[in-house]
């Protein structure tokens, strides 16, 4: 009996061995987990989708190379419907169920900065690649203090009285001290790196452009009131400010209004040289129909990216967008090598043109391949080490995370404007990198006729 | 004036189509007293009929009104015959129910379409959507043009079927007195499930004709069920007269309110006239007008 048992005991100790070194044969040729969140329904379906796209497309590129270090990577990819609170339970799900080893994508401003308080809370890497609101990659908007000073700032705007004035400083200065502490507390679990440019620089492209061809003296800016509108105006407020232009009038909206002529009737009516407007697919579309239903004509439509460089706005907007601007942060015939390359692969595949965010997907994926590659291990910490140190080019633009400002791992990037010239994004601006000229002055009311 | 007259014009077409949800809405509460509270979601399920006829099978909008009011109208007759109708034999159930049935109807027509479509947002663009011909410095819209056509010949209609039709006049009895209307011999079920059919009707050609100008999304309909609630406040509830004043009051605000307030500010304008009625002129329009 006794005997039996030793053997009974060594084989199944045998066993237990050899079912370890099966499982950890398999962990290494089991793909790596990579989790991406995007809005693949609801209003922001038709950015999730270039983006998924291209995901898909730079995932099967990598997987059918050398993948990393040997193995796989399979993207889980979870809809956020463009709605914050999914998008927050999306991230947790990834993390908590699926086991992600890292978390990339991110659209929407609102939506990103809601998942980003779940991933810093577990101190989880997170990739932003087009959430664009500045405070995504500022430590001190996600402390208990610097979101008080927000609110702090705002009152003493409209506060005239000067001992209230007094009194709110000092409460401010204690406070930006006080999350100061709390931020840099925070830092070790600031997991959150970000690809592209924050909201406040979409337009310094453009500035240029307003500055030396447009030379404009007055603008209106309409926005969306969300996270990205309103900052997107709040930014180019100030870009008027530096070029000597002069807001007539700053309005937002609610998304998804039916009927934009009340507003733009007051638009044309203020008579401004330019119209900026900060807006997401359909309300971008609906509003330049609009325009032209009621025959505007202000020297310039400018869009700040986002909803007005989908193919899908040309496509909704018809010949309504013909000659509107934008900004933007990629164009394929910028010289970054593999821009062109990416363009065109994505244009056989899908039979359709791609554009920023496209390209912003791309290279995330590169870039979280290339960290996987070199991260020690898939742990959080050594994964961030890994994307702390990223120096690399992509599709994209040298990707690169620096700190500046309130901001830390931040990819810092240039700009560029396009115009849609004959139902094509051209990009015009800057001059010296642009290959196509830019069409202006232009007449609205026969160009849309 | 120019931003006045426009802002009228754009108000008043706008109003037109709120008229039409309203009236169906009115009309549903005057007959069975109850508010429905599906009326947004049977108008996104007409706009999804309308995006199909024209993306599969090539049928014009317009026409495809033709198709999408009996669909809808059949639809109406269901829900009020094998959904509400037996609520109301339930004599152990407040007919509170009722309306708390519409509102679980809506989200599973919400749901169903969100299955069938996604959440995705669709259009339909055609060749007129968006022509427009202008009187002085004003711009017309022709679709809403069309619209508002469309929606004077379907109105004319609807009191044409009330007032010389037998069935229009049970149903005028019926929401006047149901209990004298039942000893008159009306067959007061079957008058339910008609007035809802035409409701749903109603309502389903707002849909289609707001579909050229617009877009749509399974959420679309809770917009309209609350506006269309607002008209029929203002209106004064069961007056489809007062609907359609409330209908172009709250088309009117909103376009007043984005212009010399703010547009952020469109939807609050609705909701505070829709207060200040109900504090000062509690019975809507229809105090005032008598009908």
């Amino acid at each position: 009996m006794k005997r039996l048992f030793v053997i009974f005991a060594a084989l199944s100790f045998l066993m237990f061995l050899g079912g370890c070194q099966k499982a950890k044969e398999q962990a290494s040729k089991e793909p790596i987990k990579v989790g991406v969140i995007l809005p693949l329904t609801g209003k922001h379906a038709k950015f999730g989708e270039i983006e998924k796209k291209s995901f898909q497309m730079a995932v099967e590129e990598i997987n059918s190379g050398q993948g990393v270090n040997g193995r796989k990577i399979q993207l889980l990819i979870e809809d956020t419907q463009g709605k914050p609170d999914v998008g927050r339970s999306a991230v947790e799900k990834l993390i908590t169920q699926d086991k992600v080893v890292m978390i990339g994508g991110g659209y929407s401003s609102s939506v990103t900065y809601a998942a980003a308080g779940v991933a810093i809370n577990k101190g989880f890497p997170f990739l932003v690649n087009t959430g664009s609101a500045d405070k995504i990659t500022e430590p001190s908007s996600f402390t208990p203090s610097g979101q008080r000073v927000d609110n702090l700032k705002k009152n003493l705007k409209k506060e005239k009285d000067k001992a209230k004035i007094a009194v709110l400083k000092e409460e401010i200065a204690a406070l930006e001290k006080k999350s100061a502490e709390e931020s840099r507390k925070l830092m070790d679990r600031f997991s959150i790196f970000r690809l592209n440019p924050p909201v406040s620089e979409y337009a310094s492209g453009l500035e240029g452009f307003l500055a030396k061809v447009v030379k404009p003296k007055t603008a209106v800016i309409l926005n969306e009131n969300s996270l990205f509108g309103t900052k997107g105006a709040k930014a180019f407020e100030k870009s008027c400010k530096k070029l000597g232009i002069k807001v007539l009038m700053k309005e937002s909206y609610d998304a998804g209004a039916v009927d934009f002529k009340p507003l733009l009737a007051k638009v044309k009516e203020a008579n401004p040289d330019v119209v900026y407007m900060i807006s997401y697919l359909m309300d971008a579309s609906l509003l330049m129909r609009q325009s032209m239903e009621l025959k505007m004509n202000p020297k310039l439509f400018a869009g700040a990216a986002a909803g007005f460089t989908l193919p899908e706005f040309a496509e909704n907007a018809g010949k309504a967008s013909e000659k509107v601007v934008s900004a933007t942060l990629w164009h394929e015939s910028l010289s970054i090598p593999g821009a062109r390359a990416y363009y065109d692969k994505f244009v056989k595949r899908y039979n359709k043109p791609t554009e920023y965010h496209g390209a912003e997907a791309y290279s995330a994926m590169y870039v979280i391949a290339d960290v996987l590659k070199r991260a020690k291990s898939y742990k959080p910490a050594d994964i961030k080490k890994a994307l702390s140190e990223t120096d690399m080019m992509t599709v994209f633009g040298p990707v690169k995370f620096t700190s500046y400002g309130k901001k830390i791992h931040q990819n810092k990037l240039e700009t560029y404007v396009v115009q849609w010239i004959n139902g094509k994004l051209k990009m015009i601006w800057p001059e010296n990198l642009a290959k196509d000229k830019y069409v202006y002055p232009v007449n609205w009311i026969k160009e849309r006729q | 004036m120019d931003l006045f007259l426009q802002t009228l014009v754009s108000g008043f077409l706008k109003g037109g189509l709120y008229a039409l949800v309203g009236i169906g809405m009115t009309l549903i509460m005057g007959v069975m007293g109850i508010i429905n509270l599906a009326h947004g979601q049977l108008m996104m399920v007409a706009m999804y009929v309308t995006f199909v006829c024209f993306t599969y099978l090539g049928i014009d909008p317009y026409v495809s009104l033709l198709l999408s009011m009996p669909i809808l109208f059949l639809i109406g007759i269901i829900v009020q015959k094998y959904l509400l109708n037996p609520l109301l034999r339930t004599e152990t159930i407040l007919p509170e129910n009722q309306v708390l049935m519409t509102v679980g109807i809506g989200m599973v027509l919400t749901e169903v379409m969100r299955f069938i479509f996604t959440s995705d947002y669709k259009s339909v663009k055609t060749s007129y959507s968006n022509a427009t011909f202008f009187l002085g410095n004003i711009s017309f819209s022709v679709p809403l043009l069309i619209d508002l056509a469309f929606i004077i010949l379907l109105t004319l209609g609807l009191f044409w079927f009330l007032n010389r039709t037998d069935i229009g006049r049970s149903i005028r009895a019926t929401a006047q007195d149901k209990e004298a209307a039942i000893l008159m011999g009306v067959n007061s079920e079957k008058i339910t499930y008609i007035t809802f059919g035409i409701g749903a009707a109603l309502v389903a050609a707002a849909g289609t004709l707001l579909v050229p100008v617009y877009y749509l999304f399974p959420d679309i309909g809770g917009d309209f069920t609350r506006r269309a609630f607002i008209i029929c406040i203002l209106g004064g509830l069961g007056s489809t007269v007062g609907a359609i004043f409330g209908g172009i009051t709250l088309g009117l605000a909103e376009a007043f309110g984005a212009t010399y307030v703010a547009m952020e500010f469109e939807d609050i304008i609705g909701l505070i006239i829709f207060i200040i009625v109900l504090l000062f002129l509690p019975g809507g329009f229809k105090r005032l007008i008598k009908i």
